[in-house]
């Protein structure tokens, strides 16, 4: 009877192991380019930004008319610049980003996420947004504002 | 009471006829035939053809090496394409597990079956392809492109150890047909750059926990090499 009760066992670990685990993707996937909003006379002060709305290339809206003192924009992950419209109270701003594109894998369940590097700016526009200032090139997270922007 | 005698006498002679006939009986001498038993995972050629993106082919081989105890191997291919959500790939090799089963059945006189218990230590070299992916993103402000590197990456290998439990019934003279299922616990692999052995061939899939599970089900002829009275 003490043989069968290692056979039993083994097929009983079998049936329990055969689940599956990871089977939905739970760790962090590609980042998102963060901006946060400064005071021009003032660069350690978060000044939000009333009524902005953004939007990328010939994209839909992404934000409408709300207010922010950052912003969470995707970057396009299929080319290696991305230009966004920036509206605040009716001025309107265009940044134009370029950057390296690296898939790195994650895991089964999350497969490749594309994290961006050597991030510039290639040209933006100075309606109402005064100044801005990379902190990061290379965006990996989307936990700490990549880029300030003064106005 | 001669009368008397006379029946005890017949009476004890039945009785000593009967034994003698058991002793007779038991005394009769079974062929018992020792030799390499060698098979085919006839489970492969069946997913195969049902699966067109699984292809794989297993032999079996075992020979016993003491009473209960048979020294058992296993060599396979296989070559399996695997869809994830966002991504897809091909593994393609080989394998070979050498190892020992302990039969926990006690046979009936002439009979040959096995319920078993065993371990094997296997090793695998394999190559991995990724045909596809779509990078992963939780916005879906911008849809990504589906890229298709077909990147291999060769030279890989992996070794783990496998608990088993199966059984082996001889349905025809010196032919078996047997079932076997095992767990796997991975000891080591060659992982390749940024991508991850998720399925190797005779390890089947490989979890997050680095546990696997497999089954073969086996049709086997025992060679037989020496035949012996016992």
């Amino acid at each position: 009877m003490k043989k069968y009760f290692f056979l039993t066992l083994i097929l009983a670990l079998i049936f329990v192991i055969s689940c599956e685990k990871d089977d939905i993707c739970l760790e962090n996937t590609t980042p998102n380019l963060v901006l946060k909003f400064y005071d021009i006379n003032n660069d350690t002060l978060v000044k939000p930004v009333t009524s902005l709305t953004v939007w990328a290339n010939e994209l839909d809206t992404l934000y409408l008319n709300k207010s922010f003192d950052s912003i969470i924009i995707p970057l396009d992950f299929n080319l290696n610049k991305t230009n966004y419209k920036l509206v605040a109270n009716n001025i309107a701003d265009t940044i134009y980003f370029s950057y390296e594109r690296k898939d790195i894998f994650i895991s089964r369940s999350c497969g490749y996420k594309t994290i961006f590097e050597n991030l510039e700016i290639d040209s933006i526009s100075n309606n109402w947004i005064k100044g801005f200032n990379i902190n990061n090139t290379i965006i990996d997270n989307d936990t700490t504002a990549h880029i300030n922007i003064y106005h | 009471m001669t009368q008397r005698h006379i029946l005890i006498f017949i009476i004890s002679l039945f009785i000593n006829f009967t034994v003698n006939s058991q002793e007779k009986q038991d005394s009769i001498k079974t062929k018992v035939s020792y030799g390499i038993r060698v098979g085919v995972d006839i489970s492969k050629p069946i997913i195969s053809f049902l699966d067109s993106d699984r292809k794989g082919l297993e032999l079996t081989g075992d020979i016993k090496v003491a009473e209960n105890y048979y020294a058992a191997v296993e060599l396979g291919y296989e070559d399996a394409l695997k869809a994830e959500d966002y991504f897809n790939f091909t593994a393609k090799g080989s394998f070979v597990k050498i190892g020992i089963n302990y039969n926990a059945y006690e046979n009936w006189k002439g009979m040959n079956n096995e319920i078993y218990i065993g371990t094997r230590y296997a090793f695998s070299l394999f190559s991995q392809t990724l045909n596809s992916f779509t990078p992963n993103s939780k916005s879906t402000y911008f849809i990504a492109d589906e890229i298709t590197p077909n990147t291999e990456f060769n030279d890989l290998n992996a070794h783990w150890i496998e608990f088993l439990f199966g059984m082996k019934v001889e349905t025809f003279k010196n032919l078996f047909l047997g079932a076997q299922f095992s767990i796997k616990k991975m000891l080591s692999t060659k992982e390749p750059e940024n991508f991850k052995n998720l399925y190797i061939p005779g390890f089947n899939q490989v979890s997050l926990n680095n546990i696997g599970v497999g089954f073969n089900y086996t049709l086997s002829y025992n060679i037989p090499i020496i035949s012996k009275y016992k």
